[in-house]
Parts: C-alpha cells; structure tokens; sequence
C-alpha cells in the first residue's frame, strides 16, 4: 500500500481526511485510513521514541499510537469530547504497519483538486519540509498534507 | 481459496520424499541388509521421477531416472550397499534436490560426474556377480519360449478419466515390460442413453508373458493403486503368442484358451516362481510385498491433511482474540448478577480454552522431523573429520509448536558440528584415554512440564575451562586472577567472537555460532544450559516454550501500568524487607544468603505517583542467573496470548511483545533476558565502583 497516488482521481482531486491538530488543518489521504475510533485507554511504552509513546489495541491487535503533534512541536491537548483516534495503514520498509494517530478533531471526507495544490515554501516554515508532501488550499483555508511514511520513520 | 502453484506442491511433496530418501540411504549404511530400506529409497526415487516428469521438471525426471536403473541393481541384490555407494547415492540426491529447487545453480556436468560415479560403483559389483545377470531384462529373453508371466485382471474406478490418467497409457506401459495379450472386458459398458461420457466402463483381462518381478507391475500402476482394483495371478507355460493382429482382441476365444493354461499355472507355480533367480530372494520377495500393502492400508487410514501455514497462524490470531473477548465477557459476567449470563460465560470460557488446545495442538509438530536432517549432518562430518560418530536420537515423537521447530533447526546444526569438531578427540586420543574409537552423539528431545528440553551430548573430551579462561583474559572480558565460577567461565563462549580453537577449521573456530545459538534460543524465550566432565564429554540442554503463542504470565502492576511477566521465567516472589529498601545505592538483596541483584521497574518504567507501601520483589532467572523486580503489587497469574509489537517500537528491548488484558487494554511483556543483562550490567558498575 503505497498510498501516494492511490486516491488521486484522474480528474486530479484526491479524496482525503480532514482532521485537526492544535490550530493546524491536516489532510490524511483517504486511502491510507483503515477506520476512525473513539479515544480507548493507551498503554505507555517505556523508552519508546516520543512521537510514538504508546500502544493501543483496535480489535484484538496491539498497534502503536503515534503523536503527530509531537512531530509538529505543537502542545499536546487533553482529550477533549472532540479526539479521535484515526487508523491508517502505512508500508514502512515493505511491511504493512497499522498506527493509531490521535487528532484533536476529525472534520470530514472531501476532496482537494490539484489546482489547489501549493509548493512547499522553503522559508518562514518551523516544520521539516520532509515531513509535508505538499500545502493545499481548502476552503480559504491552508492545510497540510503530511508525509506520513517520513513522519513515522 | 487460492488456487496453490502446481509446482509449488510438487516441490514440497519433492522435500518429504528427500527426507525419506536420506532416511533410508543413511540407515542403509548401518543394516545394508535391510530390505524395507532398499525399497523405500525406490519407492521415494520412483515417486520423485513420476510426478517430477508430470510436472515438467523433465532434467530432474531423466536424472533420477539414470539414478534409478543404477540403484535398481541394489533393488535386485545384486549388489550390496556399501559406505562408497551411499556417499554417492547422498550427492546423487542433493543434486536431484537442487535441480529442484534452483536449477539455474546446477551444473549438468556435475550431474554426469555424479551418474558416472553411481555408474562406476554399479558397474564393478557387476564384474563380481555376474551369475545374476539374467534376471535382468526379460524382454530380451527369446520369443516363443516357455516363460513365466503373470495375468492381470484391471478394474478402474469408473471416475479415473476424470482424475487424468488413462488407462491405456498405463496400458502401453505394460507392454513394455514384455509382449502383452490384452482382451477389454465389456460387460460393464452400459446403453448408450445410460452413459456417462466422462466415465470408463471398460475392464481389461492382460496376459503378460514376461518374466518382470510383481513390483515391476505394481510400479506400472503406481500413481492409480487407489482407483484400481488389480488381481495378479502368475501364469505358466503359456506359448507366446505372435503379435496380435487387431481383430483377435474382440475375439472371445483367447479367454477360454487361457483358463486351462491358468489352471496348470497355479498347481506348479512353487517350482516355477525360483526359476530365474537366487535361492532366497522369493522368500524375501513375497514377504515383502504384503507388507508394502498393509503400510499403505495404515498411511490411509491416519487421514491427513496438508494445510498451509499461514492459515494456522491465522486461525491461531482468531483464537487468541476469542480468548481475550471471553475473557472480558467473564469480567462482565462476574460484576453482573445475571446468573443466566455466568452460565454462558462459564460455557464459553470452557469451549474457548479447549478450542486454544485444540489449535496450539494443530501447530505441534514432532521433533522427530528435525532430528533426521543432522543424521546427514553427523554422517558427512565424521566422514570429513575423519572421526567416526554413533550419532542417537530419542524422543522424536515429543512435540513442538512448528515454528519453534523452524526455527531450532539452525541452533542444533551448530550445536552439532561443535560437538563433532570440539567435543569429540581424535581417535589417537580417545585410544590414549581408553575410549571406544567410535565417538557418540545424543541427541534428545523430553518433555519437561511446560517446558521441552532438547539436549546435544557428546562423550569426547569435555570442555576445558582453564582454556577459556585464558582466552577470557586474553580478550580483556575479565580480569587476570578474578574469582569466578567454572559456570561463569563456561559462560565466555556465548560471547560474540570467543573461540579458543587454535586454528580455524572449514567447520568451526571462528567464534561465531554460539552467540548465535544463544540469541536464538532467548528469542524463542528459551535458555541454554552447559554441563561438562573433563575426559567424559559435554552436554548442552536447550529449554525452550511449548509455544510461541501463549504463555503463562504473571501479571503486576508498576504504577498504573500493567505488566506480564512470563510465568517460566519466575523462580519466588518475596517482599522487599524494610533493610533492603534501606541499602538504596547498592541495588541488591539478600534471598536466603544469597546476594542477588534488583531492579525497580518503577525507574525503568518511569512511573508517576508515589509507590506501594509494600514493594515486591518478582525473582527471575534465565539460566543460573537470578535477578530480582521491584513492582507495586502482584496482580495474578494471565493467559498471554503474545502480540508482536511494530516496528516502531523495535527499539525498545526490555519489552518482548504486548497482550491484551480481560478490560481491552493492551499490557506489555517484559522481556526477561534482556532485564537480566540489564541488572547484571548495573550490578558489575557497582562491583566496579566499589573496588576503585
């Protein structure tokens, strides 16, 4: 499962997940999304990286919880009525991995159309631009498409 | 379903047959006088040429065909099955093997050089017992002479077309085995509006005038004997009949003709059957063959299946998510006071359990099928070494999860070639100390409660500890005149790169393979266990889980994690005294005089809040090594069904895996190994520290 191109329409638009971290937009690419839970309880992983802190089980499986806001130096939020879990499936080293990502809110399926897409701006940025496969504009607003296979490697 | 790759379970049928094969080649050169050996080597041959040509494996099919006719004189007695021989017929097999499984690394010249050795060794005997020679070829034997032969009666299933094969092929190749007088017997055949197009309704009356042995017949109709029913009966003084023109097959007479010869055939068929051959072997023969029959009755009525792997590692998930989800329904049960729920939840409790053994049963595999791989192993070694080994199994019935099995095989050939290579001297020495010449090797497979024990034991010279010791100091792991045990010293050679062999041989002497052995047997939550006598031999016992999918564990509560800790790995659980909380900096206790090393899993785990008022301390032991947990409290004992964490967590070492507990949370398994080196790394620090 690569992911990249999967849910790319001919016509250009790509079928993404809309969820929020902190202040920030992110688009998940549609394909990669297994399911979307309510928060379960998580259990911490002593001496594990911190952007994956803990470990959760989604039916009968015990898969890593991943923390982006970790990765995007933003502060982490209480659960609130709003958190969800987001699965995604991901190929790290040619195994199919699943990972719990926690989003501070998970808004809806939509489309962004190529159009849409901007380059990455190499300055002004506090994000490793290896972690952003690229910016998109959604509804007036600017939101970021990550790389997750970078992210989580 | 998928649809399995034809050739793919060609090659795995090819693997069995290997084994048994070897089997048979390798037990050949300790009873060569033993039928059963011969005919099973045929047997797997001739199975291995049938369905390799049916395959398109056409090289391997003419190969093992030459390899056949070669060994077919063995078959016939004609000559006996010497070391040489077998050593050949060995690399012969390997060949095969490899044209099998990777035919672009085969080389055809190899091939031939290897038929030409068969050939040579074949060939000589034959210079040595030429009487024999007759038996051979009974197509060749004049026409129209008085000849022993056999009639055949042939009734197909009437699905065989169906399956493939046709019967007039088979037919044909009965021919071959001399002239053939071949009358369809046509009752069977229904009216047209009756017929069944894709059934065969035709039976066969075949009068073979040749003089072939029973087994060459039954080799005809080898791939169909379960869909066949052959009535053999041998025939006498039949004149040969000229080749028969077409029409004579429809005619009815020949039949009638036939059953007066049939009649004297029976009355002298005692005098008859010695005819061509040596004294004894009808006897050998006739016994033989009923045996054969009764093998296959028995293969048959065990029926077994052939499942794939993945599917049992699947269907062993599906169970383990059965056990957690009953294990929660139990919680909810119990915290209700709905009686009717318990009484399910007991009920489901009970068929979860039993379906867990049923599956962990379904994955175990004897051991037995690991052991006859080094018998190669031991026979090529003591070949090379020139040290002739009895090599003995026992307990190869004794059963292991499959992929335990797989995975010991790597270890043990290590284990194996150490023993050879190290453990037993050379025979001037073993003569100087008064032993037999031949060395011994043993190797046993035993249950031991939850627990098998595999042990390597060779009776050669023992290790020699001053020797390690030296090379221990050598390589700066310990210092010059340190006080340790000789188990501490043996330890030194599951050490990366520790060797004290003085040169470096093809087999051994590198230093590496017993950290290899080690790391191995710990992944698989095993440990490893040396005992030696100096001038009486070595043993190395491997104790390893039944299973890798569920354990017994203990589980514990550090902070507000919970933790399992496998159960085989516990030796007590003790509290810590109010003075070994006082000897903070020092990190050790005092178990019965024993000083024995700590470690807070509330530091490793870097819990918050304030601990227990009663700490306890969980006593672990890999080997001899003991160590003590510190946790807040013991929770109780937890069947563990293993998950494997990702690989995101594969840094972190003190954790082997993750289960899932009754409420739906997962909970991490500590790993014991790696604690134990942990403690023991903290504890020679402080030894350190407290010497300078």
């Amino acid at each position: 499962m690569n992911g990249s191109l999967a849910s790319e329409h001919q016509s250009g638009a790509m079928q993404v997940v809309m969820i929020g971290l902190g202040e920030e937009k992110f688009a998940l690419d549609a394909g990669l999304v297994r399911e979307i839970i309510d928060p379960v309880p998580v259990t911490k992983v002593a001496g594990a990286r911190a952007f994956v802190p803990s470990v959760i089980n989604v039916r009968g499986n015990v898969i890593p919880l991943a923390d982006l806001r970790i990765r995007f130096g933003m502060p982490q939020l209480d659960d609130s009525a709003d958190t969800r879990i987001v699965v995604i499936e991901l190929d790290l080293d040619g195994e199919p991995v699943l990972v719990g990502l926690t989003a501070d809110k998970v808004y809806e399926v939509t489309e962004i159309a190529q159009t849409d897409v901007q380059q990455t701006p190499r300055v002004g940025m506090h994000w490793k631009p290896e972690f952003i496969r690229f910016i998109a504009k959604w509804r007036e607003e600017f939101v970021i498409v990550p790389n997750m296979e970078r992210i989580l490697n | 379903m998928s649809a399995m790759d034809p050739t793919e379970v060609f090659r795995q049928e090819a693997s069995e047959l290997f084994e048994v094969l070897e089997g048979a080649l390798l037990d050949l050169g300790q009873r060569p006088d033993d039928r059963e050996l011969v005919d099973s080597a045929f047997r797997a041959l001739h199975t291995i040429k049938g369905s390799g040509a049916m395959f398109g494996f056409d090289k391997v099919a003419s190969f093992t065909h030459e390899f056949e006719t070669a060994f077919d004189r063995v078959r016939k007695g004609e000559i006996k099955p010497t070391q040489e021989l077998i050593s050949v017929a060995l690399a012969a097999k390997d060949y095969i093997r490899a044209l099998i499984e990777d035919p672009q690394s085969t080389d055809d010249i190899i091939g031939e050089a290897i038929l030409d050795d068969l050939k040579r060794f074949v060939s000589a005997d034959r210079s040595d017992a030429p009487v024999v020679e007759i038996a051979e070829a009974p197509s060749l034997a004049p026409a129209g002479s008085k000849q022993a032969g056999w009639h055949l009666y042939l009734e197909f299933e009437s699905h065989i077309l169906r399956n493939g094969s046709n019967p007039l092929d088979l037919l044909e190749d009965l021919c071959k085995l001399g002239p053939c007088f071949v009358v369809p017997v046509t009752d069977g055949v229904p009216f047209l509006d009756e017929m069944e197009p894709e059934d065969c309704y035709l039976k066969w009356d075949v009068k073979l005038h040749a003089a072939c042995d029973k087994d060459a017949i039954d080799d005809v109709f080898m791939f169909v004997q379960d869909e066949l029913k052959l009535t053999l009966s041998p025939l006498e003084h039949v004149e040969a009949p000229a080749p028969a023109p077409l029409f004579q097959l429809l005619d009815e007479e020949p039949i009638a003709e036939a059953a007066a010869p049939m009649a004297e055939a029976v009355a002298e068929q005692p005098a008859a059957r010695a005819e061509p051959q040596s004294e004894p072997k009808p006897e050998i023969k006739r016994e033989a063959a009923p045996a054969r029959r009764e093998d296959a009755k028995q293969e048959r009525g065990i029926a077994t299946v052939r499942v794939q792997a993945e599917r049992l590692d699947e269907l062993m998930d599906r169970v383990g998510e059965l056990v957690i989800a009953q294990a929660r329904l139990t919680q909810l049960a119990a915290s209700g006071s709905d009686l009717s729920i318990k009484m399910i939840a007991e009920e489901i409790e009970r068929l979860a359990s039993s379906l867990r053994d049923t599956t962990m049963g379904a994955r175990m595999v004897p051991i037995g099928s690991l052991f006859g791989r080094f018998r190669r192993l031991v026979h090529d070694l003591s070949r090379d070494l020139s040290k002739p080994v009895e090599f003995v199994t026992s307990g190869e019935d004794t059963e292991l999860d499959k992929t335990m099995i797989e995975c010991l095989a790597d270890p043990l050939v290590h284990l194996i070639r150490n023993a050879i290579d190290h453990g037993i001297e050379d025979n001037a020495t073993r003569a100087a100390n008064g032993k037999t010449e031949q060395g011994r090797i043993e190797l046993a497979a035993v249950h031991s409660g939850a627990q098998v024990l595999v042990t390597v034991k060779d009776n050669g010279g023992g290790l020699n500890t001053a020797r390690i010791r030296a090379k221990a100091e050598e390589q700066g792991l310990i210092a010059a005149g340190a006080v340790l045990t000789d188990h501490e010293i043996h330890q030194f050679l599951f050490h990366p790169g520790f060797s004290t062999a003085q040169t470096i041989s093809a087999l051994s002497g590198r230093g590496v393979g017993m950290d290899v052995v080690k790391r191995t047997i710990e992944n698989m939550r095993g440990s490893i266990d040396l005992s030696t006598k100096p001038g009486q031999g070595t043993t190395v016992t491997l104790r390893l889980p039944l299973t890798l999918a569920i354990i017994e564990g203990l589980l514990i509560r550090v902070g507000e994690g919970r933790y399992i800790i496998p159960l085989s790995a516990v030796e007590e659980c003790v509290e810590l005294t109010a003075e070994d909380e006082r000897s903070r900096g020092r990190n050790f206790l005092n178990v019965r005089g024993n000083l024995v090393p700590f470690l807070r899993l509330r530091e490793i785990m870097s819990s918050s809040g304030s601990p227990d008022k009663h700490q306890k301390t969980i006593i672990i032991s890999t080997g001899e090594t003991r160590v003590g947990l510190v946790a807040d409290q013991i929770i109780g004992n937890h069947q563990t069904v293993i998950k494997s964490l990702s690989k995101l967590h594969s840094d972190v070492t003190i954790f082997s895996g993750a289960t899932i507990l009754g409420d739906g949370t997962a909970a991490l398994i500590l790993d014991v190994a790696q604690l134990v080196s942990l403690a023991q790394s903290k504890f020679e620090k402080q030894h350190i520290n407290e010497a300078a």
